[in-house]
């Protein structure tokens, strides 16, 4: 059996499972964040009326606001503080960073769990060798809350070999926004992907992590990348809560193996409307930028504050665009001040925001008319996400995102490094 | 478990914040209803009818997991969803509150907006009536048609979690 498979089947009470098969399986961590966790809260009190079964093992964490801008957005935080209270579940107030950067700080997230929650990339926890998936509200109200179990089908799996270097300037969020391209929206619906080869092993943490990321998109039903010394490392920075870590067996099989490349990767951008619309940035440099952010999942993170140093180093953000940076947890925070990244992008002009998702869905920040464009590192860029259906998002590294924020348009990162 | 109605065409990729938009997701239903894939087809929302049926190519109901936009497909009473294939956060949301999503590869190419369409959903069996032509969709797992008979995962929570 594969890592999900062994997973699967232990969480069920299984000795074995394949793909195919539908399971009832116990969860160990259930992610709400304010938007997912105000429509799970109402199915659960409205629908459901039954007590939280495993309150320790629910956390709800307010990522998309900050600080509400409206009184509904404040009505929904107040209605949410207050589910939390009624249930003992846990709660990460406004200000605490990213849903997900939120649980994997925090120790929640550990090798060997079946990890849930309602953003849609909660795959992303794979990185960390867990089965993590996204399921919809009625799952959690019906099934997590009241029972700590869901139901899930085994998937096939597909492993995804990339070796080779990348070239300066190249980043592992090019090798992701590539990936997303080649394999396609849509190419890998309902598998599994486990992301291996030397390129994937030769990362740290919170590169690796930019892969299980894209799982969603490309249809699969989670990405994860079997935990090795770096994950181990990782955890245990973490968290001392016990954890089983579970690994593949050296023979499992999958039903396909699809090996790649980065040696003569270019940087990338995905250009609107869709995350699988990514040309090298040459095809797109030139195109006038209103805004630039380091935040949400694919970003924010400390990795990301370090590349647009060396990018603003002796210079100053462009006079037409704005520089937001969103750290994606307060441990980034205070890692950034602690290295004087603070004070330097600061001092180039950028501006930063409190640990959240960021501008996602234009909930404290973010909104654009149907003129603007703005370049992140979000993890998505479909219309109407960000004001104006019209608007454009472009997605890219953190060295491209600095670099248009320098030229006031997308640039290569290369002629500024 | 049969549907029969007009046919609503929709391409591919279609994200779910295309069926709700995100600013409209805290909304009571009558406003939500009012704009229900608009950005793809400005009629649909005023002119769906009970037992209508909606086609989409790839990887409809893309994006967010929420429910929300399977429960806004619901409320419209359309008689079920068919596409070449669905992200599946919105396939299980679909059969988790209650609402038949059929997979039929090739569908697209057999019918047009406007066909009425007759569907069995459990044998998957579907009859354009304008070509007379007949399409079998996937099976459905035997697990999601005892799920739609109940009504949704929530009413038959219990039996699921072996405490029934
Ligand atoms: S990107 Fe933001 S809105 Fe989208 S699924 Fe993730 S947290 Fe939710």
């Amino acid at each position: 059996m594969n890592m999900i498979e062994k997973i699967l089947a232990r969480a069920s009470g299984r000795k074995a499972v394949a793909a195919g098969e539908v399971v009832v399986a116990n969860v160990d961590c259930l992610l709400l964040h304010d938007l997912s966790g105000y429509l799970t809260g109402r199915v659960f009190e409205k629908e459901v009326r039954r007590p939280m079964r495993y309150p320790e093992r629910v956390v709800m964490i307010f990522d998309h606001h900050f600080c509400p801008p409206s009184e509904e957005g404040a009505r929904v935080l107040e209605e949410n503080r207050a589910f939390a209270r009624r249930h003992g579940i846990h709660l990460f107030d406004c200000g605490n960073g990213n849903t997900h950067h939120v649980g994997v700080q925090n120790g929640f997230i550990r090798p060997g769990t079946v990890v849930v929650g309602s953003d849609s990339h909660t795959p992303i926890h794979g990185t960390l060798g867990c089965f993590a998936t996204g399921l919809g509200n009625d799952s959690h109200a019906g099934t997590v809350m009241p029972f700590g179990k869901a139901w899930f089908k085994i998937p096939e799996t597909i492993q995804v070999r990339v070796s080779g270097r990348h070239k300066p300037g190249v980043t592992p969020r090019d090798a992701a926004l590539w990936l997303t391209a080649t394999i396609g929206e849509g190419g890998a619906i309902y598998k599994a992907l486990e992301f291996a080869g030397p390129y994937i092993e030769g990362l740290n943490f919170w590169d690796r992590w930019l892969f299980p990321m894209i799982v969603v998109d490309l249809g699969a039903k989670c990405g994860y990348i079997e935990p090795d010394e770096k994950t181990l490392t990782f955890v245990h920075g973490v968290t001392d809560k016990p954890f089983e870590t579970v690994r593949g067996d050296p023979d499992r099989k999958f039903e396909a193996v699809w090996e790649w490349d980065v040696s003569a990767l270019e940087p990338q951008v995905a250009c609107p409307p869709t995350v699988g619309n990514v040309k090298p940035v040459g095809a797109v440099a030139g195109a006038p930028i209103q805004w630039a952010e380091l935040g949400g999942h694919g970003g924010g993170r400390l990795e990301d504050f370090r590349l647009a140093a060396q990018i603003l180093k002796g210079r100053r953000v462009h006079r037409d665009t704005r520089f937001n940076l969103v750290p994606s947890s307060r441990a980034v925070f205070t890692q950034a001040a602690r290295e004087g990244l603070v004070e330097m992008l600061h001092g180039a002009g950028a501006t930063w925001f409190p640990p959240s998702t960021g501008s996602n869905q234009a909930y404290n920040m973010g909104a654009m008319t149907a003129n603007e464009a703005m370049i992140s590192t979000h993890a998505r860029n479909f219309p109407g996400r960000n004001g104006s259906p019209e608007a454009k998002m472009y997605l890219a590294s953190a060295l491209s995102v600095a670099a248009a924020a320098v030229a006031g348009s997308i640039a290569d990162p290369r002629q500024y490094l | 478990m049969q549907a029969r109605g007009r046919c609503w065409k929709f391409g591919d990729n279609i994200p779910t914040d295309r069926i709700v938009r995100t600013d409209m997701i805290f909304k009571p239903w009558p406003e939500i209803l009012k704009h229900v894939l608009e950005t793809c087809n400005p009629e649909f929302p005023a002119k769906v009818q009970p037992g209508d049926i909606v086609v989409a190519g790839k990887h409809f109901g893309q994006s967010s997991g929420r429910a929300i936009a399977a429960k806004a497909m619901k409320q419209t009473k359309i008689g079920c969803i068919i596409a070449e294939s669905f992200a599946r956060t919105f396939y299980r949301n679909g059969f988790e509150i209650g609402m038949a999503v059929l997979e039929c590869p090739g569908i697209t190419a057999q019918v047009s907006d406007g066909d009425i369409l007759r569907v069995d959903i459990e044998g998957g069996k579907i009859v354009n009536e304008r070509t007379g032509r007949e399409l079998q969709a996937k099976p459905t797992p035997a697990f999601l048609l005892d799920m739609l008979k109940a009504g949704g995962l929530i009413a038959m929570a219990d039996r699921l979690a072996g405490e029934g």
